[in-house]
């Protein structure tokens, strides 16, 4: 029963900090539309997920395990341009805001962005739901007995408890001020997004279609633990691995600089616009 | 720059295709068939996971940095390579009393 209920917390955590951190960021810069779409895009993943569970798990099953795992990476690296590109525009909003929030109706988000945060709600919920979908349908299938409705109930409570983890992470950054708030969120994405590039790296590896390089450039499980409830949150949300290989370091920290550079130059493309006349500002 | 990343991950793919070993590992009610593998250091293997139970199973090792979940009946391979001599566990995340172990010489 416990261990059903810690399975579900641990498959759930992930995509409760991915969707937490964007409700909260819409939140904080009075972004309704925004966030429907976010739950518009979580609650699709979700029949998705049952879906794919569904249609792998089935005697008659139509998608082959490996053809899963690669349209599972590829939905990670696909959530990982979407979001640096979120980063991108969040940075530049961020900007804009300074501490003054009255200006928000001007800022309406568009349609492309608006798409953009519902994917990222859908890649992180996707990921994890297909893999929770086919646990429970173990658990069911396994105990036909009366015990069953029971376990079903402890999964539904990790997953509520997942949930409520996300909320208190992020209940604390309710203390931030504005500017603050969106710096920290900004780059927290950017840890996300860095991880989430990590595991799409991992899981091609473990196809085979990868080089690791090195399988273990070093080990820091004798400090955290990856089945520690700090392994596990840090694993949900920046990717952490006691043993990561060569490659996934790479993409991690090559992922990093990129990002900065990126971040970097829109911001010295801002301050040469706004030179050249404060007027265009209101973009 | 993402472009130059995934030149580089190209340039890696190629250079991933060498000889491999397949080893068949089962998954039964009881565990993990054979519970205990052996390899040479810094052989490319690719483990072949069978899950012969009724319900989906998750083959898991944090020393393998590896996990993947195998619906029920089905076989997924999971590649490992370049590892240096040691034990490394692995066990089924969805009933945590299946253990096994990979044993690098």
């Amino acid at each position: 029963m416990i261990e059903t209920l810690l399975i579900m917390w641990r498959e759930s955590l992930e995509a409760a900090l991915i969707v937490g951190i964007l409700l909260t960021y819409l939140a904080r810069s009075g972004e309704r539309a925004g966030m429907r779409y976010v739950w518009a895009g979580a609650l699709g993943a979700v029949v998705a997920a049952v879906a794919m569970g569904v249609a792998s798990n089935g005697a008659a099953a139509r998608l082959g395990p490996d053809a899963q795992e690669v349209l599972q990476a590829g939905v990670l690296l696909l959530a990982v341009g979407v979001l640096s590109w979120m980063v991108l525009w969040m940075h530049r909003n961020a900007r804009q805001i300074g501490g003054d929030l009255r200006r928000r109706a001007d800022r309406a988000l568009a349609t492309g962005r608006l798409v953009g945060l519902a994917a990222i709600a859908f890649a992180a919920v996707f990921r994890e739901g297909v893999e929770a979908v086919l646990f429970l349908w173990g658990v069911v299938v396994q105990r036909a007995d009366a015990s069953a409705p029971a376990l079903l109930a402890a999964g539904a409570a990790g997953a509520a408890l997942a949930a409520a983890t996300a909320w208190l992470f992020f209940r604390g950054f309710a203390f931030l001020n504005l500017q603050t708030f969106f710096r920290v969120t900004g780059i927290l994405l950017l840890l996300v997004a860095a991880g989430l590039l990590t595991a799409g790296v991992n899981k091609l590896i473990g196809l085979g279609y990868l080089s690791p390089i090195e399988p273990q450039v070093w080990n820091t499980a004798w400090l955290l633990r990856d089945d520690s409830v700090l392994g596990a949150l840090l694993g949900a949300l920046i990717g952490y691995r006691s043993r990561p290989s060569l490659l996934e370091v790479l993409a991690f920290s090559t992922y990093l600089p990129a990002m900065g550079w990126a971040l970097h130059r829109a911001d010295v493309a801002a301050r040469s616009a706004s030179e050249r006349g404060p007027a265009r500002s209101a973009a | 720059m993402s472009a130059l990343a995934l030149g580089l991950l190209l340039v890696l793919a190629a250079a991933v295709r060498a000889e491999e070993r397949s080893v068949a590992l089962a998954v039964a009610e009881h565990g993990f068939t054979p519970p205990e593998i052996e390899a040479a250091a810094g052989e490319r293997l690719r483990l072949e996971v069978t899950n012969q139970t009724a319900v989906a199973i998750e083959f898991e090792s944090f020393e393998l940095n590896r996990e993947r979940v195998v619906p029920p009946g089905r076989t997924v391979a999971v590649y490992v390579s370049g590892l240096s001599p040691g034990r490394y566990e692995f066990f089924d995340d969805f009933h945590q009393e299946r253990r096994g172990a990979l044993v690098v010489k």
